[in-house]
């Protein structure tokens, strides 16, 4: 066998190994790739930005682990500009595994060890002040630092829970109860998923169902995403935003150009996107994971572009598109 | 503690998974094992947690709410596939199911995945004040549409300038978009991947932020 029939039978283990180098070399050299922003992000962007606390949006978590690298940074980073503009933000999952990633994503912008964190209130913390009716975001967090709490260093902000954010959770039959939000979102959620009432929720009683809501960000791995637009946006035009895995992005252009969604992140490209957009606007104090994976995502693309090239020069240069020379034949 | 042993198990379990790209070995095939039987018991666990329990459990347990008997029994007809004798009562349950999600799903299915993607492929060729762009992306939008649709035309055979041209130029149309596609899909394996490497070097290993 000449050097192109070798080419071609390479065995594949060679492959792997190079793609594991280049995809671990890129975190120790930056090579500071720049992401530029696109349209279909920037739409979702402008939109959060524009809301405030009289507003509330949904993020829906639509994933199971095995995406979580893709839809956990775009979750992450719409929930994080939404605090930093106090938009009450509802978060939901389509599945009881969905439901872990939805309290990951709060563990994560909760934790301290999170650059620009928030600090979080649990609803009993704050009972006091909601009884006697402090439930506007300032006239709450000035309270709240009367009574002695301090901000810890390297804190964004106070988030409270049931004001700033309801983690309602996992619900059998999402598309239903999608359905059934738009007419309540109490009768479909009586308590959220740590067990608070949400009658009891000050967001709730400003919100009471997803007519009342002004945005709905499904972060999706599978086909659910387009519950949201055929139960919610054709029901009662809610605005949709897709954050999907690069996989699917293709498949769901055709709804952002019919404008059905106002926008559509696609994988850790469309995560890392609106990552530099909060850092541009200085929302978070710097890009976040998305954004790190960008100088990967290119080196292993150009390994993969030179694999092609070569695989295509040893294939016409070796003859074999007149032979029957490669393994398992033609 | 119990945080460090967690990423210490999911390290090993990542390497495990990867084994695989050298060749398939019993460890691989354990870890694949246990995240079927993990994730269908954390699946279980949570819908009695957060579902059963406080939906239906609880509220017919304090005696208030008797029509969640219905939806309850209905639940439990379900289980009858499993006995032989009586598995015919599950058909209750996936009848009740079909029947009302056909006639929720579709009106709106309907008009969110036909009549409004009819409605967004309607655009104008040319209208004054369009820029050149526009107008060229609303012509390859067109035409690409109605090649598309002619290559799945099997009534007549491909054949002539309108179905042989036509089904030609659909097939050039659908390979753009597998293309589009394949190169969206390998990003999306390199960014799971490149989430595990996140994990192994950072959460496990400490040698990256």
């Amino acid at each position: 066998m000449n050097i192109w029939g070798k080419m071609l039978n390479i065995d594949r283990r060679w492959i792997f190994l190079g793609i594991g180098v280049v995809s671990i070399v890129p975190f120790f050299i930056n090579f500071g790739m720049p992401v530029r922003t696109t349209r279909e992000v920037e739409s979702i962007y402008e939109y959060v930005d524009e809301l405030g606390s009289d507003n509330a949006i949904f993020i829906s978590f639509d994933f199971a682990p095995g995406t979580q690298a893709e839809n956990m940074p775009m979750s992450v980073a719409v929930m994080r500009h939404a605090f930093y503009n106090d938009v009450p933000v509802f978060m939901t999952a389509n599945y009881p595994l969905h439901h872990g990633m939805m309290l990951a994503a709060m563990d994560y912008v909760f934790n301290p060890t999170t650059e620009g964190f928030y600090e979080d209130v649990d609803f009993e913390d704050w009972r006091e002040l909601r009884e006697a009716g402090v439930t506007a975001k300032d006239e709450l967090v000035e309270a709240w630092e009367n009574q002695g709490n301090q901000l810890p260093d390297g804190a964004t902000g106070w988030v409270f829970e049931g004001r700033d954010y309801a983690a309602l959770g996992y619900a059998p039959v999402f598309s239903l109860v999608i359905l059934g939000l738009t007419v309540s979102i109490e009768t479909q959620y009586p308590v959220d998923a740590h067990g608070n009432s949400t009658g009891e929720m000050p967001m709730l009683q400003e919100h009471k169902s997803l007519r009342e809501v002004d945005l709905a960000l499904t972060s999706s791995g599978s086909g659910a995403c387009v519950w949201w637009v055929t139960f919610a946006r054709e029901k009662i035009g809610l605005p949709i935003a897709f954050g999907l895995t690069a996989v699917m992005a293709t498949d769901y252009f055709p709804y952002l150009q019919s404008g059905q969604v106002i926008g559509q992140m696609g994988g850790l490209r469309g995560a890392a996107e609106y990552e530099v957009l909060l850092a541009e606007n200085g929302i978070t104090p710097s890009t976040d994971k998305a954004f790190v994976g960008m100088d990967v995502q290119s080196a292993a693309h150009l390994l993969i572009i030179l694999l092609i090239v070569m695989g295509n020069i040893a294939f016409f240069a070796g003859g074999f598109h007149k032979k029957t020379l490669l393994k398992g034949g033609r | 503690m119990y945080e460090t042993i967690g990423i210490w198990v999911g390290a090993l379990f990542t390497l495990a998974i990867y084994s695989f790209l050298y060749k398939e070995n019993p460890i691989y095939r354990l870890a694949e094992h246990l995240v079927v039987g993990i994730s269908a018991g954390y699946g279980m666990a949570i819908t009695y947690q957060i579902t059963v329990k406080p939906r239906l459990i609880d509220p017919l347990l304090s005696g208030d709410h008797w029509i969640l008997l219905i939806p309850g029994i209905l639940g439990i007809l379900y289980i009858t596939r499993f006995i032989p004798r009586i598995s015919w009562l599950s058909r209750y349950p996936i009848g009740f199911y079909m029947g009302t999600s056909m006639g929720v799903y579709f009106p709106l299915t309907m008009k969110a995945n036909v009549l409004r993607q009819l409605e967004g492929a309607m655009v104008p060729l040319y209208q004054s004040g369009m820029a050149w762009y526009e107008v060229t992306g609303n012509i390859i939008m067109i035409l690409g549409t109605l090649a598309a649709l002619i290559y799945f035309f099997f009534s007549k055979p491909h054949k002539g300038l309108f179905f042989g041209t036509g089904s030609k130029i659909g097939i050039w149309v659908i390979m753009v978009g597998f293309g589009a596609t394949f190169g969206f899909t390998v990003m999306g394996r390199i960014s799971l991947l490149i989430g595990r490497i996140q994990y192994l070097l950072g959460d496990w290993l400490h040698v990256i932020e």
